[in-house]
């Protein structure tokens, strides 16, 4: 018998409503160590909660993008949903695609990121859809638990209620760092469709929206899409890191990476090029239905310097309504489990 | 005219049927097609099915068979017609647009029951 290590957030955990359903989280090194693989793991993680649960693997030494196109380091590998101690046996569990980085790849997408600071890390994002039984959304589903979007956001399908969970928040949690719990709001509505163009990514599975474009497409409506869900995301100050890192690999906003208004927030502040002639008037009206008019934006008299821009991250970049900011260890338990 | 085999009351009729042989005082639930107005139903698991609800309603404990149908991908996707009827009744425009829709799986229908035989093949298969 071996013994499995998860990062546990029960039911209810966090402000106000709190978390919808369980979450565990998993360390792929602390799979291997338990002597079980993953679909081991995850039934006995499933068995020992009994209820509705959103169960994610992680390779804490790949990388992966977010929404918007920014490479980081960390990667979801696996999803799943239990609930009643069961995962279902097709639709319960499903794996990210290795995939393969090429010159190829590289000059289509944002991946020049990934040669500049990871190069000869494996790449994760979303499932390979030829491997799927069902050509079914990313999504895992037993019973209440549904885990959406490549394990991005988590619902209970009987009481309806959903937790949004950016990658980037749960690499935090991963690396036992601080985390913000609060309300995603109009901004982060309008600015989770601003994707990038990606095979195999976490939402769609080809290339189907590119930077500059919007995934929603449906002018005022898009800020009010996914409002006022709880969310975990990361501290402004690391994710204002993140998107520097990427400004500094030449990623140009709305030319290779995507135009949330976070990223947009960012380039303005520190002086950096912005695509404007990319960005599509779908996207326009979308951000300026939150505050942000593509057509009169000046980058900042003086520019900001790095330093000054990850200290005042939390005025620069808009976004998440009602946050409290936790210490991950205060949300989440280490449970060692028999399996 | 003659309709086709299998057709959705017919369905409806031969559930109802397969309860009725045992007792006519036991009674017949079904649940999850209740907007299906028009449909052809699978023949043969319909046979099976009446099969099933024959073999649950044997049971002299059992007073009511609930028969409860769910998508079984319990994520699909269906077309959503926006359309703008005039005064006149007629149709002067329409939007064709589409949405998935995430169900719940059986383990919820499944909870509080004893024992569960699950008789289904793999997807893919009839």
């Amino acid at each position: 018998m071996g013994k499995l290590t998860i990062r546990f957030m029960k039911q209810g955990t966090g402000p106000k409503q709190g978390l919808p359903i369980n979450v565990a989280f998993i360390d792929k090194r602390d799979v291997e160590a338990s002597g079980k693989n993953v679909d081991e793991a995850i039934q006995a993680v499933s068995k020992v909660v009994g209820g509705p649960v959103g169960i994610n693997v992680f390779d804490m030494d790949a990388v992966t993008t977010t929404s918007d196109g920014l490479v980081v380091e960390g990667a979801i590998v696996t999803m799943a949903a239990g609930d009643l101690g069961k995962v279902h046996r097709e639709f319960g569990i499903l794996h990210m695609e290795e995939i393969q980085v090429t010159s190829e790849l590289i000059k289509e997408e944002h991946l020049t990121q990934w040669k500049k600071y990871y190069e000869g890390r494996k790449l994760y994002r979303g499932p390979n859809p030829n491997k799927k039984l069902i050509p079914v959304h990313n999504v895992c589903i037993t019973g209440k638990a549904v885990n959406n979007n490549s394990a991005t956001e988590m619902m209970n399908a009987v009481t309806m209620e959903e937790i949004l969970l950016p990658i980037l928040g749960q690499l935090q949690i991963m690396k036992d760092g601080p985390i913000v719990f609060g309300l995603t709001g109009e901004v982060i509505s309008v600015g989770i469709g601003m994707t990038v163009a990606e095979k195999y990514g976490r939402v769609f599975p080809s290339r189907q929206f590119r930077a500059g474009d919007t995934a929603h497409g449906c002018g005022e409506y898009a800020k009010t899409l996914k409002c006022d869900i709880p969310c975990i995301v990361v501290p402004k100050s690391v994710l204002a890191k993140c998107i520097i890192q990427a400004l500094d690999a030449d990623m140009v906003p709305w030319l290779h990476i995507g135009c949330s208004p976070a990223v947009l927030a960012v380039a303005i502040a520190r002086g950096n090029e912005v695509a404007i002639d990319n960005i599509t008037e779908k996207a326009k009206l979308e951000l300026k239905s939150v505050g942000f008019d593509v057509d009169k934006l000046k980058p900042a008299k003086v520019a900001m310097n790095d330093e000054e821009i990850i200290e005042r991250a939390d005025e620069i970049i808009p976004g998440v309504v009602e946050p409290v900011m936790y210490d991950s260890s205060k949300i989440v338990t280490r449970m060692t489990l028999s399996i | 005219m003659k309709l086709m085999h299998t057709s959705l009351p017919e369905f409806k009729l031969k559930l109802q049927s397969a309860v009725i042989k045992q007792s006519p005082n036991k009674s017949l639930e079904i649940k999850g097609i209740e907007n299906l107005k028009h449909a052809k139903m699978q023949s043969l698991r319909t046979g099976r099915i009446e099969f099933a609800i024959q073999e649950i309603a044997e049971d002299r404990d059992i007073e009511k068979v609930e028969v409860v149908i769910l998508p079984r991908v319990p994520e699909t996707m269906h077309t959503v017609i926006i359309k703008g009827v005039g005064k006149d009744g007629t149709s002067k425009k329409a939007i064709i647009e589409s949405i998935n829709i995430i169900h719940p799986t059986e383990e919820v229908v499944l909870a509080d029951v004893k024992e569960v035989d699950d008789r289904r093949p793999l997807i893919g298969r009839h």
